[in-house]
């Protein structure tokens, strides 16, 4: 065999070894090929789509709207704003919640269930990279084509409305919350699937998370303020400038936060103890 | 105490149990440097998990065990530098061609120019005979071109040690003979660690071999030594005539362990087992001819087949089906 000078061994840092071909591969899979513009399509269409016919053609909803509600909301204008943010933040952020969950679900099942994580783990790759780069090769697409683009069309769409630029500083506030909600549930379908070997738990206990979330709050009060069920409320409050009531808003926001990095840490302690 | 000049892979009590079930007991294996070694067994006998728990997939939960002298939990990531692994069923990432797949691979070892690792990949599709195939969908690969793709996967970094979970026992006759061709073909570069059941290829290609049984390693040598069988060198003699006394003549020699004997038709056929095998050689064909009433129909030493060894320690050790 002919020994090839102009190679040299991979140099990376030890507990990381492998994260970057890893995370190349798992890019490639929605760079490279049609996913990424099949979900760009999908969530722009069905969010913006939405939103404009409330932005544009909302007539039914502002004709049925008593007088008293328009004046509450500030004038016609800011009604319909209210309602196609409504649409977008309320009703937008569960729905990325779901396809968030549907297109990781796989994520680390698929690779367990088709011996592929095994085939990568008999590599020079730690379980700590292999985690990671799951992690940093999907994060970014979902929250781009899911959050960013349908967010950057909307926020086109209510300057369009206006007249004028919509005041970015309170529309990227509320992304940013939409933008944790969706974390929220990469990281818990990521770590779902170290723990589970079958698609059923980690879609129903997801789902029922992202569905049944605010019934169970209605119960059971406390778990509004260390859930990110009140999140998509809490969004488009933010979004339409009304008054948030701070000890909800913030402390879902900052638990949600937090839930994010302990699901990434169990999973990884969940994963380095897995055996294939 | 590792000797990693001597010996790729060693062992020590090395045991794995899934709850109640032991999958490994107590096994103490030692794969020398450049042997093609294979590992047999009846299916279940813990195999597959030896190969995972070697190469970090599982963890052991007795014993230890080193590959190159490096720890088999604690330093796995090195191990691995320098491993190829494929496993019973070989896995590819399916929207890869052969080419990419390898690209995709050799990229977890090696960094350098993209036309120096396609060098590297044109290769390994040489070695293993998919260079018509390389950008070819994997979807429609046979069971023999993936399980050669998986060789050359497991092959990219040019491995020290490569470990190899049951080659070619899924594919036909000729998938089977092209795998041990390539076998064959790497024998002179690396380790070869290997499982199967398939006694008639560990007889063709390997040099050693172990035989693991319930989750314990019943035996593990040269395979000259294995295919000797458990009673040690033990020489066939058939003779015609009256073998008065020979048999208590022939335990007096300081040599001999065990003198048995089958009569049929006027011919009886001793089994003669010897501890000193120089001195059997010269001399017991001479003793034996030294009586004149007897005449030597037949003399040789026995050679078993492994098959014969196999199922007589896989039935001896309780396992009969």
């Amino acid at each position: 065999m002919t020994a090839n000078l102009e190679l040299q061994r991979v140099n990376e840092r030890k507990g990381l070894r492998g994260f970057a071909n890893l995370r190349r591969k798992e890019s490639q899979s929605w760079w490279g090929t049609s996913r990424w513009w099949i979900n760009a399509l999908l969530w722009t269409v069905l969010l913006c789509g939405l939103t404009a016919i409330m932005l544009f053609a909302s007539n039914d909803e502002v004709t049925q709207a008593t007088e008293a509600e328009i004046a509450q909301a500030g004038g016609l204008i800011a009604y319909i704003l209210s309602i196609g943010l409504s649409v977008f933040f309320e009703f937008g952020a569960p729905m990325l919640a779901i396809g968030t969950v549907i297109l990781a679900q796989d994520l680390i099942i698929g690779e367990k269930q088709s011996g592929v994580a095994e085939w990568l783990l008999s590599k020079p790759v730690t379980r700590r990279a292999y985690v990671l780069a799951k992690v940093a090769a999907n994060a970014l697409p979902l929250l781009i084509l899911l959050v960013g683009l349908p967010s950057a069309l909307v926020y086109g769409m209510l300057s369009l409305r206006i007249g004028a630029l919509f005041p970015l500083a309170t529309f990227l506030s509320a992304v940013g919350i939409v933008t944790v909600h969706t974390l929220f549930y990469f990281n818990l379908t990521l770590l779902l699937g170290t723990i589970f070997n079958n698609r059923a738990p980690i879609l129903g206990i997801a789902l029922a998370s992202v569905l049944g979330g605010g019934i169970l709050g209605g119960f059971i009060e406390p778990l509004f303020y260390v859930t990110p069920w009140m999140l998509p409320k809490v969004a488009w409050l933010t979004a339409t400038s009304q008054l948030i009531p701070a000890e909800i808003g913030i402390a879902a926001l900052v638990a949600s936060l937090l839930w994010c990095i302990v699901f990434v840490f169990v999973a990884l302690a969940k994963f380095e103890k897995m055996e294939f | 105490m590792n000797q990693p000049d001597k010996y790729v892979i060693e062992t020590d009590g090395l045991g794995k149990s899934f709850g109640d079930v032991q999958a490994l007991q107590n096994v103490n294996l030692r794969v020398p440097r450049h042997s093609i070694f294979g590992f047999l067994g009846p299916n279940g006998a813990g195999k597959t998990t030896l190969m995972k728990t070697l190469l970090g997939l599982i963890r052991p939960t007795a014993g230890s065990g080193a590959i190159f002298g490096y720890d088999i939990v604690s330093e796995s990531v090195r191990i691995r530098e320098r491993i190829g692994y494929l496993p019973q069923q070989p896995h590819f990432i399916e929207q890869m061609t052969a080419r990419e797949n390898l690209l995709f691979t050799a990229k977890f070892f090696f960094s350098g120019p993209q036309t120096s690792l396609r060098a590297r990949c044109d290769e390994m599709l040489e070695l293993v005979g998919l260079e018509e195939k390389a950008d070819r969908s994997i979807k429609g690969f046979s069971g023999g071109e993936k399980q050669r793709l998986g060789i050359a996967l497991a092959q990219v970094n040019y491995p020290d040690l490569l470990i190899l979970d049951e080659p070619a026992s899924a594919l036909d006759p000729l998938g089977r003979q092209a795998v041990l061709d390539v076998m064959a073909r790497l024998r002179k570069y690396t380790t070869i660690f290997y499982s199967t059941h398939i006694l008639d290829d560990v007889q063709r290609v390997s040099d050693t071999v172990a035989i693991l049984n319930r989750g314990q390693l019943v035996t593990s040598g040269p395979i000259e030594q294995i295919l000797n069988g458990k009673e040690g060198v033990v020489y066939t003699l058939a003779l015609k005539g009256v073998p008065d006394g020979l048999g208590k003549r022939l335990e007096e020699l300081p040599w001999v362990t065990n003198a048995k004997v089958d009569s049929n038709n006027g011919t009886s056929v001793w089994q003669i087992s010897v501890s000193d095998e120089a001195s059997a050689e010269k001399d017991l064909l001479r003793y034996v001819l030294a009586d004149p009433a007897l005449t030597v129909a037949q003399f040789n030493r026995k050679k078993y087949e492994l098959e014969e060894v196999f199922m007589e320690i896989v039935k001896g050790d309780g396992n009969d089906r």
